[in-house]
């Protein structure tokens, strides 16, 4: 803690001295997705960005760094702190049965996906490894192949567990036929999470490794449900994502909503983890001035930053689905200037 | 002679880099003292200079502002009792 020191010397060199210590916090990363989870190192290219987010499910065979997506490594060993988001969601509709691999020489049998998740009255449910499976030990394979491919990386990244494990259960999730409510299946992923990152931890991971679970963070009581103390001292980070979706909303309001529920419900050691923003957007149709939004946003962070609570540590923009840059060079270049400025150094 | 006093504060403490800081510094000494001499030249015929003033300080303070991250701080003012500094988080 830096500390400035004033000394009054009168003539006769009679002195009197006083200090204070003040905080300066690290640098907030700012970050960005772009939709596809295509390249986006031409957009990000001469500005300040230095965070990713990537998303994978574990049962695709090319997780680390993903199928044709070599500029990940790039980008990686450039220096861009990425995020992975690994799913137990199963992303492909059409081949979602058995898998038999082998990876370093062991072969793994894995089962098809036996849960269902998002369960939208009306949409499709899609299907999900299921947390009974994951505490089973029926998709070790799952992680050992993805932990292998990461070793081949050459830099570490944090694993974020799931996108949004609220998203995944707001309307309940089923699993070999049974039914769970949303606090139960909240309850069954602190569990299945746990196993998780306990599989990773026992093994011999790459320098820099770092692990969170993953929350839209849109309920207050999932939140809470989802971060007891004994996960989070697993886990380095807290995660949230964050949405304008309304002409009224602030960038301040909507920034500090999950993390005032985090610093009412939370636990020290939760409340000692640094936040990683895996998702943040500015929905067009509402707001169709984005760049003026985006612009408000770093005095935002650095104000809750300022606050008691745990520290906003990176603030990856969805150039996606809600937060669609429209027009994209307007929304990118305003996104260049916010993460020129303070709390961004 | 008396001891000089001085007391330091800044608000917020927390900032993030690149940030502006401020150093509000409250100072003082009971010895401290600015005088006004106002001197006139008169000759033995009562003729009389125009007046001409200097000002003297008695027992003037120094002030000295380190920084043990090394970041150097600029005065901004100085009223004579309080002064403001300023730096870079």
């Amino acid at each position: 803690m830096p500390r400035v020191t004033v000394t009054v010397r009168d003539a006769t060199s009679k002195t009197a001295t006083a200090s204070v210590a003040y905080t300066v916090l690290p640098p907030v990363l700012g970050g960005y997705y772009l939709s596809g989870g295509a390249d986006p190192t031409a957009d990000m290219a001469g500005g300040n960005f230095r965070s990713l987010t990537q998303y994978r499910s574990f049962a695709d065979a090319h997780i680390f760094p993903g199928y044709q997506r070599q500029w990940l490594v790039t980008l990686g060993r450039s220096g861009v702190q990425i995020n992975m988001v690994l799913e137990l969601k199963h992303y492909g509709a059409s081949d979602t049965g058995p898998q038999t691999f082998t990876v370093d020489g062991v072969k793994y049998t894995v089962p098809a996906p036996a849960m269902t998740i998002q369960q939208r009255p009306g949409a499709v449910w899609p299907k999900a490894y299921g947390y009974g499976q994951v505490l089973a030990g029926q998709c070790d394979g799952l992680f050992a192949r993805a932990l292998s491919q990461y070793r081949t990386m050459g830099f570490g990244v944090n694993i974020q567990l799931a996108s949004e494990l609220d998203t995944d259960h707001e309307f309940g999730t089923t699993e070999a036929g049974k039914a769970y409510t949303w606090a139960e299946s909240d309850a069954r992923a602190v569990q299945a999470m746990t196993y998780i990152v306990n599989w990773f931890r026992a093994k011999g991971l790459p320098q820099g490794t770092t692990f969170s679970v993953g929350l839209g963070g849109f309920d207050r009581a999932c939140f809470r449900r989802t971060h007891p103390e004994a996960l989070m001292s697993r886990l380095d980070y807290l995660q949230w994502n964050v949405y304008a979706t309304s002409a009224g909303h602030t960038a301040l309001e909507r920034f500090r909503r999950t993390k005032d529920w985090a610093v009412a419900d939370l636990g020290p050691v939760a409340l000692s983890r640094p936040v990683l923003i895996a998702e943040w957007g500015v929905r067009v149709v509402e707001i169709p001035d984005q760049a003026a939004w985006i612009a408000t946003v770093p005095a935002a962070i650095a104000r809750l930053n300022a606050e008691r609570g745990p520290f906003i540590a990176r603030t990856n923009y969805f150039n996606s689905g809600w937060g669609t840059l429209s027009p994209k060079a307007a929304g990118l270049a305003a996104l260049r200037a916010a993460y020129a400025r303070p709390p961004y150094g | 002679m008396a001891a000089p006093t001085v007391n330091v504060s800044m608000n917020p403490t927390t900032y993030s880099p690149g940030e502006q800081m401020l150093l509000t510094v409250n100072y003082g000494d009971p010895d401290n003292q600015r005088l006004t001499l106002t001197i006139t030249v008169a000759d033995a015929q009562g003729n009389r200079s125009a007046p001409v003033s200097v000002t003297a300080v008695i027992d003037p303070l120094t002030l000295t502002v380190t920084d043990d991250s090394g970041r150097t701080w600029s005065r901004v003012s100085d009223s004579g009792s309080v002064a403001v500094y300023r730096a870079v988080a």
